[in-house]
């Protein structure tokens, strides 16, 4: 055999060999076979990626996210969306910003609230007066912001409106501000924590709970009857899920029962392409000693944000390349049958038929959904990749 | 033979010389006798990439691979002190255009290497056709190929972090048999944060390489390597763990007025979360050169995979610590790269050996859809690199980088070896 032979017989299947990559397959929807969510209609955002979304009132509003072909996420969307289509009316553009990873609505609708990443972070406050034309009432932006604002929640304690920021990377903390005059937003605390994240926060009835990674979720009394306060939290209780990385949170009021909280784990993800994390949920009967007790899984996918149809009993979860997923989240979800329990003793929500609706898992393309809201019939879906869906989840209403 | 000898120690490191393109040992520099031996080198080069990002061309002129080096040996030969003071922090701050690099907060840029580059002590033992070596300091695991920096080409592979574990708090022990070796170390996972970053002492031992090695002759030698490194990205050790395998095949020789060399290697990355594997990088590199009368030929053909990270508004920059433990994409590199180095001429009472460099890069996405689009960041589905300059060093060569002691190959260890 000449050299050039060897040469060829070596280098050829040498640099032909392939990558495997991560080995992704087709997201498995679980369970039985769930109703599929119609949509509605599709609003197209193309030039830049599309992150969190929020509505109310027929208005909707969707932050971008990174580098999308040198164009940066510093641009908040406005959407028309009293018809089936949204239709894109106009966008704000935040300077400095490169990622408006979160926005929030502020429960008596009059501010809209968007986090500002990377450096130098902050979050912006808007006054909804016209919800078209949202105008900038303040930006609060300090050194406690400066690494970059992940993720804003807003929650109103004994009276008064106040902003939960999650700052990332290191020191990990939350920043909690009171927005109660939104034109000069007051920092009542600085506080680290997480592991190596505090990722995003629930506040509701004198209670937040903290996503807080590898070291889980913990519950802090903010106010009545629980005690602490927004600049003083005092721990209540703590939880580690299995398998950490504790990305996301929704506290669950069925009526009077204030039994479950669901807990959105983040495994590392290809954005845009694959994910992976399970839905986890944890009773918090004794809020000092709160246990997990079931959980639900997308096989090749992951979760990401909540909302909720409480009246409904319906969680809604954005699946990234799942799609969005309907669970039942009614009744006990402690108790199952042997066959339904995982090795570990938990339940699975998917082996207890809990999965009750799927949309955006069929259409066509491929989807990485990030975030959905629910208005009345109408639940709203941001696609990384493509923009914003309307789905008609009135189906899934009782 | 009962009695313990002194193994040679000259080829460890020093002496070696540069293959294929090998510095010559020059004044300061010294052959076997010598107990102390130091050198100095530096590569001033002129990079043009086109186009380096958004369809833009760059072009940018900077001192590279600035360093001194130092080995003092004792102890009748058994002990060797080596060092290397590595000043790209001083001349390298914001790194060095070099489409594909990526690693330590920089991509596309190849990152500055710290300060204090190596600094090991060995102690090395033999009996007959035994020997055992124990090297404690900062340096290279015993996993992969030879750091870049003692290869021909001045630009850094795609797979520089997939095929090296330098800048370690390490402590390897390395036993060879016959034409046989094997070494196994601990050493802390975490990746320097910057050119002045040490390793974190209290992580040391939180992860582990070893690696076997066989030299069956005519200048061959294969090996084989596995490292573990607990969360490397974060020095917290709240990120993702890697595992790693390596295997490459060298070959060197001397043919006449010809110096030969080949090297082909595949390595492969998982990165883990709780043991779950989340992501995957794979290698294949095979590079060659031929050097006669100072004239240097080289050739390199490389595939690698890398990850994509968000980037700071620095399109050359990433967040370090990472903010989120998320990829954009994967982008898979194939990159031909040739090289022409002549000299060595004087300069100023220094060795000089001109040299070009021409790559012609092909980045694609390895993960589809993902928001990582090559040719949407680029500007171009192919890309275009040149570099030239001139590589200047005095004293001996700092040599082959990555082993010590008796991992070393025994033509390097021979006395005749010393200097190359």
């Amino acid at each position: 055999m000449s050299a050039n032979r060897w040469v060829t017989a070596v280098l050829v299947p040498l640099l032909a060999s392939g990558c495997k990559g991560e080995g992704v397959t087709e997201p498995d929807p679980g369970g039985e076979d769930p109703d599929a969510l119609p949509v509605l209609g599709h609003g197209p955002v193309t030039e830049r990626y599309t992150a969190e979304v929020a509505a109310r009132d027929g208005w909707a509003y969707t932050t971008t996210w990174g580098s999308r072909g040198g164009v940066v996420g510093n641009a908040v969307k406005i959407w028309d969306v009293s018809g089936d289509a949204p239709v894109l009316v106009d966008s704000l553009i935040i300077e400095g910003a490169t990622t408006t990873g979160d926005v929030q609505i502020s429960d008596d609708g009059t501010l809209l609230v968007v986090a500002t990443e990377m450096a130098p972070g902050s979050i912006v406050v808007f006054d909804r007066g016209d919800p078209a034309r949202p105008r900038q009432l303040s930006r609060f932006q300090v050194p406690s912001t400066q690494n970059g604002v992940h993720t804003v929640k807003l929650g109103r304690v004994d009276g008064r409106l106040y902003a939960f920021l999650a700052v990332n990377p290191s020191p990990a903390q939350l920043v909690v501000v009171d927005l109660t005059e939104p034109t000069t937003p007051q920092e009542v605390l600085v506080r680290p924590m997480g592991n190596p994240f505090v990722h995003d926060v629930f506040v509701r009835d004198g209670l937040l709970f903290t996503a807080l990674w590898h070291d889980g979720l913990t519950i802090w009394g903010i106010g009545a009857p629980y005690g602490g306060s927004p600049s003083d939290p005092l721990p209540l209780g703590n939880v580690r899920t299995v398998g950490g990385s504790v990305h996301n949170v929704w506290w669950f009021h069925d009526g009077a029962s204030r039994r479950y909280a669901f807990v959105g784990e983040e495994k590392p993800a290809t954005l845009g392409h694959s994910s992976a994390g399970d839905i986890h949920v944890v009773d918090l009967t004794d809020l000092t000693a709160p246990v997990e007790v079931a959980f639900f899984r997308v096989e090749s996918a992951g979760t990401h944000n909540f909302v909720m149809d409480e009246a409904s009993g319906v969680l809604y979860a954005a699946y990234y390349n799942a799609g969005v997923v309907a669970l039942d989240v009614r009744g006990d979800l402690g108790s199952c049958e042997e066959a339904e329990r995982a090795a570990d003793g938990r339940c699975d929500l998917a082996r207890m038929g809990r999965q009750i609706g799927r949309g955006l898992h069929d259409i066509g393309r491929p989807v990485y959904v990030w975030g959905v809201q629910l208005a009345g019939d109408d639940l709203y879906a941001s696609d990384m990749l493509s923009g914003l869906f309307k789905l008609d989840v009135s189906a899934l209403r009782r | 033979m009962n009695a313990i000898r002194v193994v040679g120690l000259a080829g460890a490191g020093l002496l070696a010389g540069r293959v294929a393109t090998a510095a010559q040992p020059v004044g300061g520099g010294g052959g076997e006798g010598r107990p102390l031996l130091w050198g100095a080198q530096a590569v001033a080069v002129v990079t043009h990439a086109a186009p380096a990002v958004a369809g833009e061309a760059l072009t940018e002129t900077v001192l590279t691979q600035p360093a001194l080096s130092a080995a003092v040996r004792a102890w009748g030969g058994r002990l060797l002190l080596k060092g290397m003071a590595n000043l790209e922090g001083l001349t390298l701050e914001g790194g060095e255009l070099s489409p594909g690099a990526w690693g330590e907060g920089f991509v596309d840029r190849r990152h500055p290497h710290t300060l204090l580059h190596e600094v090991v002590a060995t102690v090395e033992l033999g009996r007959g056709r035994a020997a055992a070596s124990l090297t404690v300091g900062k340096g290279f695991a015993p996993y992969g190929t030879d750091d870049p920096m003692a290869r021909p080409f001045v630009k850094f592979p795609v797979n520089h972090h997939l095929a090296q574990i330098p800048e370690r708090a390490v402590v390897i022990g390395a036993v060879r048999y016959g034409p046989a070796a094997l070494e196994a170390g601990v050493f802390n996972g975490d990746e320097p944060e910057g050119p002045h970053d040490m390793p974190a002492l209290d992580r040391v031992g939180d992860s582990w390489a070893a690696r076997a090695t066989v030299w069956p002759g005519a200048g061959v030698e294969l090996s084989a390597s596995h490292a573990w490194l607990n969360s490397p990205e974060h020095v917290g050790g709240a990120g993702l763990d890697r595992r790693l395998w390596s295997a490459a095949a060298r070959w060197e020789r001397q043919a006449g007025a010809w110096l030969l060399y080949a090297l082909a290697e595949w390595a492969r990355a998982d990165e883990l979360h709780l043991s779950e594997r989340r992501f995957g990088f794979e290698s294949v590199l095979v590079e060659g050169s031929a050097t006669r009368n100072g004239l240097a030929a080289a050739l390199r053909l490389e595939r690698t995979t890398r990850p994509e990270e968000e980037r700071l508004a620095d399109p050359f920059r990433t967040p370090r610590p990472h903010a989120d433990v998320n990829i954009l994409g994967r982008t898979r590199w194939i990159i031909a790269t040739l090289r022409v180095q002549a000299g060595p001429g004087r300069l100023a009472g220094l060795h000089a050996r001109p040299f070009v460099e021409a790559a012609y890069l092909r980045p694609t996405q390895a993960a589809r859809p993902s928001l990582f689009v090559p040719g949407e960041f680029y500007g171009a589905e192919r890309l275009w690199g040149v570099s030239a300059g001139v590589r200047l060093d005095v004293g001996s060569g700092h040599g082959r980088m990555g082993r010590y002691g008796v991992a070393l190959p025994p033509a390097a260890r021979a006395p005749e070896h010393a200097g190359h």
